[in-house]
């Protein structure tokens, strides 16, 4: 009897823990699919999780029962790079020279950014920028005094209209 | 008929060649015969690449087999359809494609300009010409569609299945139309630094010219992602593949000269820059074109036979020392007279949104070629894939989305503090309400659902700022003149075609923001082995297994088509018919998905795979199905994916309001012709 309680809740522990299991398991063939390229024949060129040739399925396969023999995505990626080589990557490492790839975009924007800036600020007039600040003070103040009358909502849609 | 077309083809080489040579003999000496005689080229041309282009349609249409290409891309049962769109299936006839539409547009400047814009024309027609005449060495010497076969075989190899989509009979042709159009503007622009007269004329000549093509090329980039979504069944619509960056790229540069430009013909600034932006954005057309035609990249689109990388190459080298040169030689007549009145302006917004756009292409650029350079450099071959894009593109796409709502409320010239404030005030609390709102019903569990949740949120923002525009012109236009709202708002769009046509498009674009966003983060799916009458449930449908069918199309295809009953909250509402096709002579069969599409989600079905232990056919032997069968479906649940394509619409109408012909500008510009009063103008020094 004991040992049948005993069977019972291994059963009922299993029962709960299957579906967590599961979900990390999925989890985890995601991380993967979308970390590799599928190798096929055909040379696809697509990564795993967006193939749906013959080779993608065994390639799943083979995945998931790396993931059950208790490997982590990390060693499958590796075993799979000491393989196939680099190619097999979706993208590439973050590290050494590769770091190039990710860095030297952004690197371009804030260069070009500073530029933008100091192109900017050679094209606005000399003195331009305090004249605003004081203009916008007084725009405010004198916006606060205005009629709020018809016409001169009128006038100053016209005179936006004209702006544009 | 054959030998009329090759024929024709030679002759429009000759004839592009001599309409080179006289157009700009008659730029140079002046004279009116030599200028008529070279005149009559673009129309001979255009007609010998038109047949040349019918012969090739006939030779499919006949399944006239001694044509090699036609062998390798139809077969006598292709579908006639397909037959006209085999055309551009493969390299030889997608170049003659290229050139057809290239002559076209030629033929279309030329009579648009007949005796008008005399500065310009005869040289933007021959840069046309020498680009057409590239083309068509390509097509008499090395890529001749007309190549025969020694023994005509009886029939042909068939057009590659995945082609054979309607989306894949618009999809290039409307890119075609797109990638090409961009030579006009490059033209006129080269045009303008060679005969020095480098005023805003060249642009407004060019205008509509742009927006069209800009409009074909978004359109056409839409139209792939459409094919790639039905046709290859992996539940997406862009894979930031090699190909499809060269089209994206010219596109987002394109973009930013659209933007720039209006600098230009508001405060005749920037000339340097736009004339750089037109370039370049011509080399990203010929630089996408090297991609798909050199095997250099890997990439699913290439060519089967993409050999012709050393002649794109040579092309675009030549086409980019050209022009640096010639902006470098032209700097002091570019010199414009650059002044802000403010950093808070919306000029000053443009050149952020400048530089957000060519930070983009840049990034798609460079994940592009890292490949090469990392050859290069350490002899090891990587994959630059989706991951990249993904995560350097999205957080720059997002501030160029916040771009898109900023700019409009910021006025020319300088804005205020106040105004800024007063302008800012309701974008910003409908964008913290939709915020709140939306906090509760999205997830939020990792990096991507939050960058999805930001998007949505500048949407928020953005429709906003783009509504307030609409309403506070209505409003003024129904104070001034009395008119209804309907009136008032339609008057005051007809009256303001570029500008709100514009704001249309930025519309259509913060839907295809969100429907990426959506789709991209919040989307499911379930790969299961059912057997007849088996059923599950995934969001909400419960979808259930109910036969295998089996279909024989004709000699070379048959179809193994599952049918899915779609239930929802226990009422029936779709049958969903996944299939596999397999064709004649192909390894694999081809995944055809089926689609329950609503503005909500899509639910997209593939047919993965099939097992049927006994066929029965029908009477007529051409259908049945199978016993006791058992499949495997993949089920998607991509939420918002009909949002992208609204958007596309919502851009169409938005890019047919701007290039609608506008009365007031057609009246200046006969007024500035006017003023143009012999032939040939001199140049400006």
């Amino acid at each position: 009897m004991k040992t049948i309680r005993v069977y019972i809740i291994m059963v009922a522990a299993l029962l709960v823990l299957a579906g967590p299991v599961t979900v990390w398991a999925a989890s985890q063939m995601a991380d993967l699919e979308n970390a590799l390229m599928c190798k096929c024949d055909d040379k696809c060129g697509k990564v795993l999780i967006n193939c749906t040739c013959d080779t993608s399925k065994e390639t799943r396969k083979t995945l998931m029962s790396k993931l059950e023999s208790g490997l982590t995505v990390d060693q499958i990626v590796k075993q799979y790079v000491d393989k196939y080589g680099e190619t097999v990557l979706s993208a590439p490492t973050k590290s050494g020279f590769n770091l190039s790839a990710w860095i030297t975009p952004f690197a371009a924007l804030v260069i070009g950014g500073l530029g933008v800036r100091k192109v900017i600020q050679s094209w606005v007039r000399p003195g331009q920028t305090k004249k605003d600040a004081e203009e916008s003070g007084e725009a405010s103040a004198s916006e606060a005094e205005a009629p709020s009358g018809k016409y001169s909502k009128r006038l100053k849609d016209e005179l936006d209209r004209l702006d544009s | 008929m054959n030998d009329i077309g090759e024929f024709a083809l030679l002759l429009a080489l000759a004839t592009a060649l001599y309409g080179i040579v006289s157009y700009v003999m008659a730029f140079r000496s002046n004279r009116v015969d030599v200028y008529m005689s070279a005149d009559k080229t673009p129309i001979i041309v255009w007609g010998c690449v038109m047949v040349s282009s019918v012969t090739l349609w006939k030779a499919f249409l006949v399944n006239d087999f001694s044509l090699q290409y036609v062998w390798a891309y139809s077969n006598i049962d292709l579908d006639v359809f397909y037959k006209f769109s085999s055309f551009w299936g493969g390299q030889k006839g997608s170049l003659l494609f290229w050139t057809l539409i290239l002559t076209t547009y030629m033929m279309v400047v030329h009579v648009q300009n007949r005796k008008q814009n005399v500065r310009l024309v005869p040289i933007a027609l021959a840069v046309m010409m020498v680009i057409t005449l590239f083309f068509l060495v390509l097509l008499n010497f090395s890529t001749n569609p007309f190549e025969r076969l020694p023994v005509p075989p009886e029939d042909g190899r068939g057009l590659n299945p995945l082609l054979q989509n309607y989306w894949m009979v618009i999809h290039p042709p409307t890119l075609y139309l797109g990638y090409v159009g961009f030579t006009v503007p490059f033209a006129f622009a080269t045009a303008a630094l060679l005969t020095k007269n480098l005023d805003d004329g060249w642009i407004r000549l060019t205008r509509k010219w742009t927006l069209v093509s800009w409009f074909f090329l978004c359109m056409g980039n839409l139209f792939g992602a459409q094919w790639a979504y039905v046709e290859l069944g992996w539940g997406g619509y862009w894979a930031w593949d090699p190909v499809e960056n060269a089209a994206f790229m010219p596109l987002i540069v394109a973009t930013a000269y659209l933007h720039s430009v209006m600098i230009q013909e508001k405060k005749d600034m920037m000339k340097v820059w736009n004339m750089s932006l037109v370039l370049l954005t011509f080399v990203m057309t010929i630089f996408g074109t090297f991609i798909t035609r050199s095997g250099l990249i890997q990439s699913v689109h290439t060519f089967d036979e993409a050999t012709l990388g050393y002649y794109f190459l040579g092309f675009l080298g030549v086409i980019i020392a050209f022009s640096v040169t010639m902006i470098l030689l032209r700097l002091k007549l570019l010199k414009s007279k650059n002044e802000l009145d403010s950093f808070l302006s919306r000029e000053a917004s443009f050149l952020l949104n400048n530089l957000v756009l060519l930070g983009i292409a840049f990034s798609t650029f460079w994940g592009t070629i890292f490949p090469i350079v990392s050859e290069a450099f350490r002899g090891v071959k990587i994959t630059v894939g989706p991951p990249f894009y993904n995560q350097v593109n999205v957080p720059i796409g997002m501030v160029l989305l916040a771009l898109i709502g900023i700019g409009p409320v910021i006025a020319w010239r300088r804005s205020s503090w106040s105004n800024l404030k007063k302008n800012f005030t309701q974008p910003v609390l409908a964008a913290v309400i939709g915020a709140a709102i939306l906090f509760p019903l999205v997830p939020l569990t990792d990096k991507s659902e939050i960058f999805t949740y930001i998007t949505f949120i500048l949407c928020i923002f953005v429709m906003t700022s783009m509504l307030i525009e609409f309403r506070k012109g209505t409003g003024a236009r129904m104070e001034a003149h009395g008119e209804s709202a309907v009136g008032a708002l339609s008057g005051m769009v007809w009256k303001n075609k570029s500008r709100y046509g514009g704001y249309i498009v930025h519309l259509g674009v913060v839907l295809i923001f969100a429907g990426i966003a959506g789709s991209q983060s919040y989307s499911t799916n379930v790969e299961k082995q059912l057997k007849e009458g088996d059923r599950f449930q995934l969001r909400g449908y419960d979808i259930t297994f109910e036969k295998l069918l089996w279909i024989k199309s004709n000699d070379t295809k048959e179809r193994v088509v599952a049918q899915l009953g779609i239930e929802r909250e226990g009422r029936r509402v779709f049958v969903g018919y996944p299939e596999k096709e397999f064709y004649k002579g192909q390894k694999q069969p081809i995944s055809e998905v089926d689609l329950w599409s609503t503005i909500k989600e899509d639910l997209y079905m593939i047919l993965a795979d099939f097992k049927g232990d006994q066929l029965v056919t029908n009477d007529n032997g051409k259908t049945g199905y199978f016993k006791d069968a058992s499949v495997t479906v993949k089920v998607y649940v991509m939420p918002m994916v009909k949002w992208i394509w609204t958007g596309g619409w919502v851009i169409a109408f938005g890019t047919m309001i701007a290039v609608w012909p506008d009365r007031l500008e057609a009246r200046r510009r006969t007024e500035r012709l006017k003023r143009q009063e012999s032939i040939f103008m001199p140049a400006q020094e």
